[in-house]
């Protein structure tokens, strides 16, 4: 018997293997971890930070790829758990709005990308235009953002530090 | 043969095709493969490897210089891209190749314009006369429409998330 795998899951599958995603893990951006549907845990890079990690993990939730957004959880890739609170990335301005470990219990990040966090924020669609959900993009537009959070803002090490 | 692993990008193409090439590859090979890939070559074009600062250039039997695993192959028709950056009452411009980020053009500017780093970690690379803030991994030939090997930023605060 074929089994049928639904167009979500075969659309993330299909992201994962072309050469955006590829070509951004040759470069050392971001690596694929783990993928167990609806799950998909992905390590973006971060530059060196006293006591900090070279990398930061997220699970992203992907039901309902692409036209659905993702929404990504911190995540601690040696234990499979979410990230602890005094693990998670901070900064100066930018980095610490988007890594608010109060907001919805962690489970997600204060991004317009994000699934959970757009619900209730529609004023996010006019004020941050290119931090919005692309369809046509997927996952590398979410991906993109948390590499640029790391590298080019104000990006300064762990919370707990 | 040792091979790599590449990515090819085209001017007027948003997508990106992965293809494998011999590490010693000659410049007739990597024609083929741009061939076999779709992609035309002509007279016009230009073809950099990575972020190199000269295109590649000589007999189908000489070498490709600099190629790695994961490196970009940039195919267009721009040798540079001027590039002309805006902040506050300021105006900069500087040529980059084609294979250049727009990482590589915000480190230009901060330093031209002699920002502090904190303040530097606060703003970012904005295109003219648009809301689009392309992610610093992008290269240059990338964002360039049309014939114009020119590109126009704003160098903008970065707000926020909040509400």
């Amino acid at each position: 018997m074929n089994l049928v795998l639904p167009p979500d899951r075969l659309l993330i599958d299909m992201d994962l293997a072309a050469p955006a995603f590829r070509c951004g893990e040759f470069e050392g951006r971001w690596r694929l971890v783990s993928s167990g549907w609806p799950h998909v845990v992905i390590a973006v890079s971060a530059p060196p930070r006293p006591s900090a990690p070279l990398e930061f993990g997220f699970r992203f939730e992907c039901s309902g790829y692409r036209q659905t957004p993702v929404t990504a959880q911190p995540w601690d890739i040696e234990a499979g758990t979410p990230l602890p609170r005094a693990k998670w990335p901070t900064g100066k301005s930018i980095v610490p709005s988007v890594f608010r470990p109060d907001w919805k219990n962690g489970h997600c990040l204060y991004l317009p990308c994000d699934r959970m966090s757009i619900e209730g924020h529609d004023q996010w669609r006019t004020q941050h235009p290119t931090r919005l959900w692309q369809p046509s993009r997927g996952i590398i537009c979410y991906l993109e953002q948390l590499h640029d959070l790391f590298h080019q803002s104000d990006y300064s090490g762990l919370l707990g530090s | 043969m040792n091979k790599v692993t590449v990515f090819i990008q085209t001017h007027g193409r948003p997508d990106i095709v992965e293809a494998e090439l011999a590490v010693a590859a000659t410049l007739g090979e990597l024609h083929d493969l741009l061939a076999t890939s779709g992609i035309a070559v002509d007279a016009e074009t230009v073809i950099f490897i990575d972020e190199a600062e000269e295109h590649l250039s000589g007999e189908r039997h000489h070498p490709v210089h600099g190629l790695k695993h994961g490196s970009r192959i940039h195919v267009g028709r721009c040798k540079r891209i001027a590039v002309t950056v805006h902040f506050l009452h300021k105006t900069a411009e500087h040529h980059f190749p084609p294979g250049a980020r727009v990482r590589a053009v915000k480190a230009w500017a901060v330093h031209k314009f002699e920002m502090d780093p904190k303040d530097a970690a606060e703003h970012v690379l904005q295109l003219c006369k648009s809301t689009d803030r392309p992610s610093s991994d992008t290269p240059l030939h990338q964002l360039v429409h049309g014939h114009d090997c020119a590109l126009c930023f704003d160098l903008v605060p970065e707000k926020r998330v909040e509400g």
